[in-house]
């Protein structure tokens, strides 16, 4: 089997292995328990980091979008979201737009 | 063409298939339309392409997989897998906290190929407010359109891939964080959530210190517990 077929193959068990083990141990819990909680924040922190590093330091094809625009972006979508009291959609039409306005702008 | 009864297993499934189509279906299908492209452009074919995208379902991972993947796979398995896996360590804490949410019976084990950030976060926000009855089929219904979403999409970005240019891939992959903002900004009235979020931008740094398959989990670990415990102490007082 070529690496890349087998690297793939060990990365899905290994997704399915992670996954399954979370809901082993989590089974007889309820959703106020602790460790669920604990857990919860934890799921939600990581989620608030990898949209700050995606916005403040991106990799890749997100890199070449110039800080300003990236902001643009993101306060315009939370701008419009607060505005259209909670509609995602247009959002983050309004937010995309803004990222490529301001990239447009600046020739980035 | 006859309604489903509203009692069938399929009609279920409906409201949370409706809610997947809108946003969620817009920012999944940007981003992994960016990934079946990119993926073309590492010299890989369409089905490992669909793969990645449907086993592993978790874009940070798949990132680093294709990065090992399309070099040639040079470097060995091993490490590519492993460091790919940490970048997906999240699924652990996720799983753990939706199951409880997911009812006692055998059935919630369908659930577990569809944990990944964008059904979790959508999950989260619903789930409370559902009967207990009707969650699992509120996430399934959701989950299967996600990642049919993630598929279809994977596959026609993988065949647009010469058509892409550069500037039009960065804006659809920002797409994803920019929807994950969203969902965060809806919780933040809740004082859990908004310690836990604020407490995760505070400690993002910490991520750019280490390794990138290790940064996002040791950051959020980090900003999750002292939110957590932050909340424990709020509790006590």
């Amino acid at each position: 089997m070529p690496a890349a077929d087998l690297a793939l193959l060990l990365m899905a068990l290994a997704m399915l292995a992670l996954r399954g083990a979370g809901m082993l141990v989590a089974g007889a819990l309820r959703p106020e328990h602790p460790f669920i909680l604990w857990a919860t924040a934890v799921s939600q922190a990581v989620l608030a980091v990898f949209v700050t590093l995606a916005v403040l330091a991106p990799s890749g094809a997100v890199a070449t979008v110039p800080l300003p625009a990236r902001l643009a972006g993101l306060l315009a979508g939370l701008l419009a979201y607060a505005v259209l009291r909670g509609r995602l959609l247009p959002a983050l039409g309004a937010g995309l737009l803004a990222l490529a306005g301001v990239r447009a702008l600046l020739g980035g | 063409m006859s309604r489903l009864a509203p009692s069938s297993p399929l009609a279920a499934l409906r409201p949370g298939a409706a809610t997947a189509f809108g946003a969620p279906a817009i920012a999944m299908g940007a981003t992994f339309l960016a990934f079946g492209a990119a993926v073309r452009e590492g010299g890989l074919g369409l089905p490992w392409a669909l793969g990645a995208a449907l086993l592993i379902y978790g874009m940070p991972g798949q990132l680093i997989l294709l990065q090992f993947a399309g070099a040639g796979a040079a470097g060995g398995v091993a490490p590519a897998v492993l460091g790919a896996a940490a970048a997906n360590a999240r699924f652990l804490p996720m799983a753990v906290a939706l199951t409880p949410w997911l009812g006692n019976r055998a059935s919630r084990w369908l659930a577990l190929p569809f944990i990944a950030i964008t059904p979790w976060a959508a999950a989260m926000r619903a789930l409370p407010g559902l009967p207990q009855p009707a969650r699992l089929p509120w996430f399934l219904g959701f989950a299967l359109v996600s990642w049919s979403i993630a598929g279809l999409a994977t596959a026609v970005g993988h065949w647009l891939a010469p058509l892409l240019d550069p500037a039009l891939m960065a804006a659809l992959l920002f797409a994803n964080p920019l929807y994950f903002a969203l969902l965060l900004a809806a919780g933040l009235g809740q004082p859990a959530s908004r310690r836990a979020v604020l407490a995760g931008v505070l400690a993002a740094p910490v991520a750019l210190l280490l390794p990138p398959a290790w940064g996002l989990l040791a950051a959020g670990l980090l900003g999750g517990t002292a939110a957590f415990l932050l909340g424990l102490r709020h509790a006590r007082r």
